[in-house]
């Protein structure tokens, strides 16, 4: 079972799809979640996901604006997709029926 | 707005160069930095770097719980001194970048340090250390125990028979005061000697280092011309002249033989203002060799291993033998030893414990006051130790880094306070009364020196501690995640507590200054017996060939009256062989022709005072009963008469009537004289002695004449308006003869309780400061609390609080501190005032009224510290103090 921070960096990358990095992954969760997030959280997390073997990262190219400094791309995993997808399957068989307006769409 | 323009706050780049692990640092910062650029052109630069250095801190927080970076091992050796090196560089930037604070923390802790290093350079010599002679400790002073239990001098006799019979004492001197005129080489001049055995100068260990020794052989009457000259007064007078060893100086007109000059370093302590010193010469043939004579002191080298207490007892023994021997010559049988330094210094010692107690108070309070600013300061410095913390900073090198601060802090006041001490030193020696003992060798010297330096690391060690104590690393990190809303419970009864210390301590330094203001007041209201307004007195001589007999001193004495007289604004002048109050002792037994006593030595004693006539008129003693002395008593064939004092009167006669009685005045044939009045009593020795007596007789009728005395001038007006005109006349009647101790008679009694006046100067000095410095240890820390509560008084005034009710509450809190310090202190000073209580004069340490008035003042001031802070709660706006956070 997933945190809930974990579920929202993992539904990030596969949101910004191929440009997965630190900033866009952020800027992902801060506009669709309305709320401030660190990006140290959000390195935080990616890290142990890493661990886990949830995601996994690639360098990319310096850019100036970034001082120079290169990119670390993240895509998840076969493991990564699987977690997400029974992470999310529990959360909805647990508010099934109970009248919050998520029946499944 | 420019693009460009976003610079990332380089302080924060630093530290996330240092925090970040390496496997994440350059994809975090390129991140960062092109978000905050992104963010710099949406919102403006100074949000961006706002929100750079936010996602810095956080990252230096959370990043670093990974323990990717190996913490920096503890560097041993040199570069541990590097560290502290390092300390000391960031302690000194940082105490720059405090100006206030540095300098409010200095000043105090030089006020304190100096304060206690210039009274400590004062009190050493005295207090600490060993007199200057080898084997200090087994030097002592002998005197006969009085019929009352005190010590008295010796007579001649007694001395040698004690000092050849003892076996406790290796060797013994004896020595009476000696005041010469110094007449040639220059203008006449007054110095003090001593009279002493040839055994002296081996008695004390001391060799003069030009000539020789005295000779036994000249212990004798027809040879004692013989002196021997401090260094000083050979210098200063003799120009240094080695060639005036072996050859004489003329000394109240008579040749003497310098025999040698003392080292430089030779300290006189017995007399303290001696320069010259005189074989003794005495036998058993000269009348005033009498064992009644008792106007000497013993000195004794005991053996080695024997206490003074060991020789009393064995002095006593022999003491006693004497008394079966010549029953009639001894009041009582014993011998009191003291040690030399009990004798030398044990009358100055009170006041200087008191005084160094005082200064070490402000000591304390001084370090409470830094320690409160320290606290007050890391307060708001938690944001610094958490980033240090955080970058690995274990809690032993934060200790470190406030260690180093602290001790900075104390060194610069250190510093600062020894050079207050050695400009205030000087000041202070100058105005210490001449009669305190060792007073030419203070100085601020290697123990001083010593001294200081220690109280200013235990000071630098302690402020340093007292913010580290509380400065744990889970406080640190708490206090970064929630921002400032963290108040330091701990650290505020820290404050408190120092507060509540500080203004007890005030209050004890306030109730010993009371007290001794109360005392001195009472002592210079005491009636002197005497009328010391409009009274000027000074000090004549008439010594030398000029005067071979009393009748030659006693027309001098007539001559200067006379010329006196003519001066304009002079109401009446006399003459007097001692000054009340002057420092004078001339003390003999009275017998009363009606009252025989088996031994005449137990007759009470009376200062005597050999007068001219208007002696008592120009004094304001009133005469209670009978007559004054008048111009006949001093003609050749007038009866013997003498004038007692009240006190003496009912002493020997109580309840009877003296006038018409005979009495005979020491010696031992006296004539009988008959009592012709009776005075009223005088206080000779001290404003605060109990018991005194007196008696007077006109100067021709006492076995000798005075050649040294002195003249008291009743004026009219000012009487310092008059003391050129008074001194040229009297210098003009004999030039050869010295003119001294001119002053006015107030000065004369002001003088005689300069000791106490010195402990009043230095507890009223020290308890001003001390009280400056609780009021602002109080202030400080209520106008903190004040500062930290505004959201809490915000909500309270929204919720209804009336200003009264807020003003209520911040009073409180001040007073409370205010009056834990004051019932602390009080409990201080009621067990501290007995140290105090030999200064006291008519009142007790423990006085109700001395006690409430400073309590009341002290609670006074801490209200007004209190009143400020109370209106700046008042002055919150709940809206604000409520948005603010």
């Amino acid at each position: 079972m997933l945190g809930e921070f974990e579920q929202l960096v993992l539904l990030a990358i596969l949101r910004v799809e191929d440009d997965a990095y630190g900033v866009t992954i952020r800027r992902a969760i801060v506009d669709e979640s309305r709320r401030d997030v660190s990006l140290a959280a959000v390195y935080k997390t990616l890290t142990r996901l890493e661990e886990k073997g949830l995601v996994v990262a690639r360098v990319g190219d310096p850019t100036p604006e970034r001082g120079g400094r290169r990119k670390r791309y993240y895509a998840l995993s076969a493991a990564g997709r699987r977690a997400l997808r029974q992470s999310i399957e529990v959360v909805r068989r647990m508010a099934r029926g109970l009248g919050l307006g998520l029946e499944p769409s | 707005m420019s693009c460009v323009g976003f610079a990332p706050p380089r302080v924060a780049l630093w530290l996330l160069r240092r925090v970040v692990p390496l496997t994440e640092r350059e994809v975090f910062v390129g991140d960062l930095l092109e978000e905050g650029q992104a963010m710099a052109i949406r919102d403006g630069n100074a949000t961006a770097r706002r929100w750079f250095w936010r996602e810095s801190l956080i990252a230096v927080l959370t990043l670093r719980r990974r323990r990717v970076i190996t913490p920096v091992p503890q560097p041993a050796g040199d570069s541990r001194m590097l560290t502290f090196l390092g300390d000391l560089r960031h302690g000194a930037r940082l105490l720059r970048r405090a100006p206030a604070f540095t300098l409010l923390s200095v000043l105090t802790l030089a006020l304190g340090i100096g304060a206690t290093t210039a009274i400590f350079s004062v009190a050493n010599p005295v207090l600490f250390q060993p007199l200057p002679y080898p084997h200090p400790d087994r030097l002592a002073i002998v005197g006969e125990r009085d019929a009352d239990g005190t010590m008295s001098n010796v007579g001649f006799l007694t001395y040698r028979d004690l000092a050849r019979e003892s076996r406790t004492v290796e060797r013994a001197a004896a020595m009476g005061s000696w005041q010469v005129t110094l007449d040639d080489h220059g203008a006449p001049e007054r110095a003090t000697g001593q009279r002493v055995s040839a055994s002296f100068f081996s008695v004390l260990g001391v060799r003069p280092a030009l000539g020789r020794d005295f000779a036994a052989a000249e212990d004798a009457p027809s040879t004692n011309s013989v002196v021997m000259l401090s260094h000083g007064l050979w210098a200063r007078r003799y120009g240094s002249d080695s060639t005036l060893v072996g050859h004489t100086i003329s000394i109240n007109g008579a040749p003497y033989l310098v025999a040698g000059v003392l080292p430089a370093s030779y300290e006189s302590v017995v007399a303290p203002q001696a320069e010259i010193w005189r074989v003794l010469g005495y036998d058993a043939s000269l009348p005033y060799a009498c064992r009644t004579c008792r106007h000497l002191q013993m000195i004794a080298r005991l053996r080695p291993g024997v206490t003074p207490a060991d020789a009393a007892v064995e002095l006593s023994a022999l003491s006693a033998r004497l008394v079966r021997e010549f029953p009639k010559e001894y009041p009582a049988a014993g011998a009191i030893v003291l040690s030399l330094g009990d004798a030398t210094l044990r009358a100055a010692r009170p006041v200087l414990w008191a005084v160094l107690g005082a200064s070490a108070l402000v000591l304390l309070i001084a370090a409470a006051n830094v320690a409160n600013l320290q606290l007050a300061r890391s307060m708001r410095r938690e944001e610094e130790f958490a980033i240090r913390s955080a970058l690995g900073a274990g809690r032993g090198r934060l200790t470190a880094q406030l260690l180093a601060e602290g001790l900075l802090l104390a060194v610069i006041g250190g510093v600062a306070g020894l050079i207050a001490a050695r400009v205030t030193l000087a000041m202070l020696v100058a105005r210490l009364p001449a009669t305190m003992p060792r007073l030419g060798v203070i100085a601020l010297d290697k123990t001083a020196l010593t001294v200081s330096a220690t109280i200013t690391l235990a000071l630098g060690v302690a402020i340093g501690l007292v913010p580290a104590m509380k400065d744990g690393r889970s406080e640190v990190a708490d206090s970064l995640r929630s921002g400032r809303r963290l108040t330091g419970g701990r650290r505020h009864l820290a404050r408190a507590g120092l507060v509540v210390a500080e203004v007890a301590l005030a209050l004890m330094l306030l109730v010993g200054a009371g007290l001794l203001a109360r005392s001195l007041v009472r002592l210079m209201s005491v009636n002197t017996g005497f009328d010391a307004t409009h009274l000027l007195t000074l000090q004549a001589q008439a010594t030398g060939p000029k005067y071979p007999d009393n009748n030659a001193v006693y027309l001098n004495h007539e001559r200067i009256l006379a010329s006196l007289r003519q001066l304009p604004g002079v109401k009446s002048v006399a003459i007097v062989s001692q000054l009340p109050l002057g420092g004078n002792l001339d003390m003999y037994g009275v017998n009363a022709e009606d009252k025989p006593l088996a031994n005449p030595e137990l007759a009470p004693y009376a200062d005597r005072y050999a007068v001219s006539p208007d002696y008592l008129r120009a004094m304001g003693i009133p005469v209670r009963r009978g007559r004054d002395l008048t111009a006949a008593d001093n003609s050749d064939r007038a009866p013997l008469v003498a004038i007692v004092s009240a006190g003496l009167a009912s002493r020997i006669w109580p309840g009877q009537d003296p006038l018409g009685k005979r009495i005979h005045i020491g010696g031992p044939n006296p004539p009988w004289r008959t009592v012709v009045g009776v005075a009223a009593d005088v206080h000779q020795r001290s404003l605060d002695a109990t018991e005194s007596s007196q008696f007077y007789l006109p100067e021709r009728q006492w076995q000798f004449a005075d050649n040294v005395v002195a003249v008291v001038v009743r004026t009219a007006n000012d009487p310092t308006s008059l003391a050129r005109a008074v001194r040229t006349a009297v210098q003009g009647i004999d030039p050869s003869q010295p003119v001294t101790a001119l002053a006015t008679m107030e000065e004369v009694v002001s003088t005689s309780t300069a000791q106490r006046r010195l402990a009043l100067m230095m507890f009223a000095a020290f308890a001003g400061v001390a009280l400056v410095l609780a009021v602002a240890g109080i202030y400080g820390v209520l106008a903190g609390a004040v500062a930290e509560r505004t959201r809490e008084i915000g909500v309270r005034s929204a919720l209804g609080a009336t200003p009264a009710d807020i003003l209520r509450m911040v009073l409180l809190q001040g007073m409370r501190l205010a009056v834990a310090g004051l019932a602390i202190g009080l409990v201080g000073a009621l067990s501290l005032g007995r140290f105090l209580r030999s200064l006291l004069y008519g009142i007790d340490a423990a006085d109700p009224l001395t006690l409430g008035m400073v309590a009341l003042l002290l609670a006074a001031v801490a209200l007004a510290a209190c009143v400020l802070p109370a209106f700046r709660a008042l002055g919150v706006d709940p809206i604000t103090a409520l948005r603010s956070d």
